[in-house]
């Protein structure tokens, strides 16, 4: 630690330069770490609020609520600590200036789905919603009034309830009456026993239903199935590990070009019988101390950047996973260091003072 | 006793007729409070013999004990320890480390050994070597005087039994030279130390009490004051 100090110390500018690169590197691994968080949210906000541990579709859906269909008799023999019906259509609603791509939910208020609403109130009749808080960046207010395609009904916002996003779509919440009339339209009494699917609490997934048309899905893997989601997730996490790699690779490389130029003087330190040990340990301090430096101005880059952006760019930061990733760049940065410690180790005290 | 004792050192490089015997059946004594020149023409052996005297190098064949102690047959860890508490290096390249301060140099000993000069000794260490007032300054901010004396201050400050030094004075004037060699002699009869001088600076070795000379890889005694 002493000899690393003193030599950041001394040369300020050429360490400035190197945490800065490792500054930038964290800046830009934090930077998408939100953005992966934030679009991730962007998905799954409304399945998180459930707090549920899976979600009962037909089997043939293929893991789409959208794409299944069942009556509420097949829901009621379902074995499960709680059970929720869920009807759910997409749609563009719109006022007279204003238009948005939203997901309704057709739901029992009596049921463990039921958000709270965070302003105004619970719908208590037909056409009335709760509609998710993200919409009113859209310019939606309460008591809207919102025509929808592909329907004459018109929906009434009532309330609003916080992260309440479905596949990048604001959720509207309205009871089961609300959404088979936007469904079905006049063959709504028709088909007022169907519903997409049935939300559930339990601790036996596999004995949610015996029904071999249904299948239960933990929440998760229906996160992970929604359209999109892991093409992008896995994208950004791509870039977050490669991005591991070459801040590694960066740190390795200029650590080298530094312990080369110094290889005479660590030669001299070594004739004059300072272990490679110590030697060793004084350049892993130092990419230590780098490493720490330039991640944590990174991160308090990226938090201010954050700050400043405009509310239309998904992020969203995740302070622990920001602090584990700060963990692995630190890690990764020192396992750059070895190749250093290694030419250190080999250096012949001999040659380094001419004998 | 002799604090450096050779036994028939023989030192050689590479094989067949490219083989070159670097130090032939070398055999040496040193005692506490001795200042010994080895004067010989380049090539002759000389930084071979320092080498080896100071554990940098091993021996093809022959014992060499310092303080008693055969290090001829030693590994480089246990060289490295030898050298770090027995000998003190004073090298023709300068050996200080660049990013540190004259009192920075010698802090760096005692992270990597005990038993250096206590506060007061270091302080009359540095008023004899007249580096007083250089204590806070690096290396590039010093003369080449002034950095061979300060190297002088970190071959002692460990407490050596023996200071190897490879041409002390190449970079100097001759009035410094002089100096350099007056210092090196007092510190020598102070604090019974041995030192070993390198140089091919005939000038020199009126301050030492013996001078060896290097000739082809035989050294041989050559004056006894």
């Amino acid at each position: 630690m002493f000899l690393a100090w003193n030599e950041i110390q001394k040369n300020k500018l050429r360490f400035t330069l190197i945490i800065g690169v490792l500054m930038l590197v964290a800046y830009l691994v934090f930077f998408l770490s939100g953005l992966a968080n934030g679009l991730a949210s962007l998905n799954r906000e409304a399945v998180d609020k459930w707090d549920a541990s899976a979600i009962v579709l037909t089997e043939e859906s293929d893991k789409s609520l959208v794409a299944s269909t069942m009556t509420i008799d097949e829901a009621e023999a379902m074995e499960a600590d709680k059970t929720a019906v869920l009807g759910q259509i997409n749609a563009i609603a719109r006022t007279d200036d204003q238009k948005a791509n939203v997901s309704i939910f057709g739901i029992r208020e009596d049921e463990f789905i039921m958000p709270e609403v965070s302003e105004g109130e619970a719908f208590s009749a037909g056409n009335e919603v709760i509609a998710s808080d993200t919409i009113k960046e859209d310019g939606f207010a309460l008591g809207d009034e919102l025509e929808l395609s592909s329907t004459d009904e018109k929906l009434t916002i009532v309330g609003f309830t916080e992260d309440a996003r479905f596949n990048a779509a604001p959720v509207l919440y309205g009871d089961l009456g609300t959404f088979q009339r936007v469904k079905f339209g006049e063959a709504a009494e028709a088909n007022e026993d169907q519903i997409n699917g049935v939300v559930v609490r339990t601790d036996d997934i596999s004995a949610v239903t015996d029904n071999s048309e249904l299948e239960a899905i933990e929440s998760e893997t229906f996160i992970e199935n929604l359209p999109g989601y892991t093409a992008q997730s896995l994208t950004l996490n791509f870039m977050i590990y490669f991005l591991f790699a070459i801040s590694s690779v960066i740190v390795a490389i200029f650590l080298y070009v530094l312990t080369v130029q110094k290889i005479s003087m660590f030669g001299v330190m070594k004739a004059q019988g300072i272990p490679s040990g110590y030697l060793a340990r004084s350049v892993v301090a130092q990419t230590f101390i780098l490493a720490a430096i330039g991640v944590a101005i990174g991160l308090i880059l990226t938090l201010v950047t954050g700050a400043f952006l405009p509310a239309a760019v998904p992020v969203a930061f995740a302070i622990p996973t920001m602090l584990i990733y700060g963990v692995i760049l630190v890690a990764v940065a020192i396992i750059g260091a070895v190749f250093s410690v290694l030419t250190i180790v080999k250096i012949d005290p001999l040659k380094a003072i001419g004998g | 006793m002799a604090v450096l004792e050779m036994n028939q050192i023989n030192k050689t490089f590479g094989s067949g007729h490219k083989k070159v015997d670097a130090l032939k059946k070398t055999d040496f004594q040193a005692e506490r409070g001795e200042l010994i020149a080895v004067i010989g023409p380049s090539g002759s052996g000389k930084s071979t013999f320092l080498t080896i005297a100071g554990g940098l190098l091993s021996p093809t064949s022959g014992d060499i004990f310092i303080n008693e102690k055969n290090i001829a047959s030693l590994n480089e860890k246990e060289l490295s320890k030898v050298r770090l508490k027995e000998i003190g290096f004073i090298l023709q390249a300068s050996n200080l480390i660049p990013f540190l301060t004259v009192d920075k140099q010698m802090k760096l000993l005692d992270k990597v050994k005990k038993d250096n000069m206590n506060k007061q000794e270091l302080e009359q260490l540095y008023e004899d070597l007249g580096i007083t007032d250089l204590r806070n300054k690096y290396p590039s901010d010093l003369s080449g005087g002034e950095r061979q004396r300060v190297a002088i201050a970190k071959a002692l400050y460990s407490n050596p039994s023996i200071i190897l030094a490879d041409e002390p004075t190449a970079s100097l004037d001759s009035d410094r030279a002089y100096e350099v060699m007056q210092l090196l002699r007092n510190e020598t009869k102070n604090k019974k130390t041995t030192t070993i001088v390198v140089t091919h600076d005939i000038r020199l070795i009126e301050y030492c009490d013996k001078v060896y000379k290097m000739v082809d890889g035989v050294l041989k005694l050559h004056e006894q004051s």
